[in-house]
């Protein structure tokens, strides 16, 4: 049954991850192809990468946060769905700093292109540097903590670092800043060209999609490294039984 | 046919490769660990 179950679970993951290449490959065309913007030129279609992967850096930490607060919840009372909360947390943050360090690499490549710097101390770099900076503590305490509290600390960890997002999202919306005002719901002035929206929509859609495949693939390796974990205590516990059976 | 001359600037291209390098090395990774666990 559950050879079954893994078998449909691994077909259901191949035709996603197809659904995801085929949608990626159109994102890269409409990249290609979208009009050229009239200031910038090509230099415009870094564009199309850098803002699908900083909006999703929003959005995966809230997917922690989310996780983190139910691992509290159910820590107490439901051990099976506590681990499967905290899985979900480190797979959900380990996406994250994958996603905001290619949003800070655009961004610096853009930045050094368009302005002559690679950075400037300004809101909204300093507030996403410092997003990146937390989500990277996270998984070096997840990796490094041997206390037996770890998931409690990182859980705790991760309702703290969520703070910022939402203080990163408005800085360009709250300061002046180096970094270019919203390009959408930014008021009167923001907005592209309707020519380039496919080019933004398809990668949008495509990195989405993405995400959401390394994502489950790294829950679900989570998941077999807990099962492994407890499958090699309960080996251990049976041993140390049948030893002292033994004396 | 895909217009490669909208490649003309070298930071579009460090930016292609960034993001490509990133997210599929990361996704072999994801793999070859998920072959690694044991079942």
């Amino acid at each position: 049954m559950n050879d079954a179950n893994n078998r449909s679970r691994s077909g259901w993951g191949l035709l996603w991850l197809g659904l995801t290449l085929v949608a990626l490959a159109v994102g890269f065309d409409k990249a290609m192809t979208a009009p050229t913007e009239a200031t910038m030129g090509n230099l415009q279609r870094i564009f199309y990468y850098h803002l699908p992967h900083v909006i999703l850096s929003f959005v995966f930490p809230y997917l922690n946060l989310g996780a983190s607060l139910l691992y509290l919840w159910w820590r107490g009372s439901n051990r099976s769905r506590a681990l499967a909360a905290d899985a979900f947390a480190l797979a959900s943050a380990e996406v994250t700093v994958l996603y905001a360090t290619i949003g800070l690499a655009t961004g610096m490549l853009w930045g050094r292109a368009a302005w002559g710097i690679w950075w400037t101390w300004d809101a909204r770099l300093t507030t996403y540097l410092l997003l990146w900076l937390l989500y990277v503590s996270y998984l070096l305490l997840r990796q490094f903590s041997s206390t037996g509290q770890t998931a409690v600390i990182s859980a705790v960890l991760a309702i703290f670092a969520a703070v910022d997002i939402p203080i990163c999202y408005m800085s360009i919306r709250w300061w002046r800043t180096q970094h270019p005002a919203p390009v959408f719901g930014g008021g009167a002035d923001s907005g592209i060209d309707p020519g380039m929206l496919p080019a933004v929509w398809w990668n949008m859609a495509a990195w989405a999609m993405w995400g959401a495949f390394v994502l489950g693939l790294r829950y679900a390796l989570e998941r077999r490294r807990q099962r492994q974990s407890a499958d090699d205590a309960m080996g251990y516990l049976g041993s140390a039984q049948v030893l002292s059976e033994a004396r | 046919m895909i217009p490669f001359h909208t490649l003309s600037q070298r930071h579009l291209v460090y930016t292609y490769c960034v993001v490509w390098l990133l997210q599929f090395g990361y996704g072999a990774w994801l793999a070859v660990q998920w072959r690694r666990a044991r079942r």
